[in-house]
């Protein structure tokens, strides 16, 4: 590649970031396509777009200080805002298509047939320097912390930006109380011994282990979506009294899920306690 | 005509295998760990190659699986947990799980 193709590589990155923020997006940055290897096959960018590149990461659409103030958290749970993330990279990946003349896919924000992403969007957005893996699971940005991410993966070879050097979790004040009383923030609100989802050790500034219990958290984030709905209709399906049938099919919970599964093609988050109480980006969850 | 899934026979021979191997509950799951610490668990194809089943019915033996793993209490517990917590955090700014520690930060960072 010579010098006159870098530079025009560059300008159309630049240009992608411009528009990326223009859009609402509050980081950007490049993954290699090449180098998700810790990715299961069939899940890597390369699988849903073969000669692909790059990918191109987009982060925003975070809960402003107002949802997470509200002491109602059904607020939160019907009020996610990641699909405002996708649409911005759909919208940028029509710029590449059209403008640059380059493939450029979407990766879907849902989930494939075996509930697994299609390209995982937390190591797409480690990857591209957006930030690092947390102990309670979402990648943070070491300014706004947790939001949301979306991705396109593109024939376009865009300069890569490549992962951060220094994981922004744990946070100083974390390492702090885990010095002090051998938790964290994130770990103390859902703990696995009390019946939460986590529980993990740090070593120094660094996460030394780590343990998510995946079943209980699909509960907490999707307990009114999918997840819901199935275990639901089997309690009502095993009902044998047509009244208490009803009863069930009627119930503040089932209507409550079926209202969710309208709401969204993609599943919303609706447990958000673990980034509530987290110290990185704090200062964007409250205004005073 | 039907769609495929998975008689329960199988499902029951072979759902706590599949559970553990996927790493349902994740140890030492995480990519940003050091290379010898990670345990990833094991893909769908990985675990039928391992089980001797094809790769399609261990997807709907871990999907089922997984939705199983808890019974609907949990649920219940699941709306209770978020309303303490979201209501806590309503109550006192910063929950006070961090309070202590943000306010430090500030002190020092005034103190410099």
């Amino acid at each position: 590649m010579n010098d006159a193709e870098i530079s025009s590589l560059q300008a159309y990155k630049e240009e992608l970031i411009v528009e990326a923020k223009r859009g609402g997006a509050l980081v950007a940055g490049v993954a290699d396509a090449n180098a998700f290897t810790m990715a299961p096959e069939g899940h890597r960018p390369t699988d849903l777009l073969p000669d692909a590149k790059a990918v191109f990461v987009v982060g925003g659409a975070q809960p402003r200080a107002a949802d997470w103030r509200s002491p109602n958290h059904q607020h939160m749970e019907t009020s996610s805002t990641s699909d405002r993330v996708s649409a911005l990279a759909l919208k940028l990946a029509n710029h590449v298509e059209r403008k640059f003349g380059y493939y450029a896919l979407l990766n879907p924000p849902g989930v494939d047939r075996g509930r697994n992403p299609f390209v995982s969007l937390s190591l797409a957005a480690e990857l591209a320097g957006c930030g690092s893996r947390s102990l309670a699971g979402p990648v943070l940005n070491d300014e706004y912390g947790f939001m949301y991410y979306s991705a396109i993966i593109t024939t376009l070879p865009l300069p890569v930006d490549g992962p951060i050097t220094k994981a922004v979790c744990p946070a100083p004040e974390c390492i702090e109380m885990w010095e002090e009383e051998d938790t964290t923030p994130c770990l103390s609100v859902c703990p696995i011994s009390d019946d939460g989802c986590l529980d993990g050790k740090l070593e120094g500034d660094e996460i030394a282990e780590s343990r998510f219990d995946r079943a209980r958290c699909t509960i907490r984030t999707q307990g009114n979506w999918v997840p819901g709905f199935q275990k639901a209709l089997t309690v009502a399906l095993d009902e044998p009294d047509p009244e208490r049938r009803k009863m069930i099919l009627g119930s503040t919970m089932f209507t409550r899920t079926l209202w969710s599964m309208t709401y969204a093609n993609v599943s919303q988050a609706q447990c958000f306690e673990c980034m509530r109480v987290c110290p990185v980006g704090a200062q964007h969850r409250q205004l005073i | 005509m039907s769609f495929f899934f998975v008689e329960p026979d199988i499902y029951k021979k072979y759902k706590d295998q599949v559970l553990s191997m996927s790493q349902s509950i994740q140890v030492n799951y995480q990519e940003h760990l050091a290379p010898e610490k990670r345990k990833p668990g094991y893909t769908d194809q990985q675990i039928a190659d391992e089980l001797g089943l094809d790769v399609r019915t261990v997807t709907e033996i871990r999907c089922v699986g997984e939705r199983e793993y808890y019974d609907v209490d949990e649920w219940e517990k699941a709306q209770e947990f978020k309303k303490q917590q979201c209501r806590a955090f309503a109550e006192r700014g910063i929950s006070s799980a961090t309070k202590k520690y943000l306010e430090r930060k500030k002190a020092a960072k005034k103190n410099n």
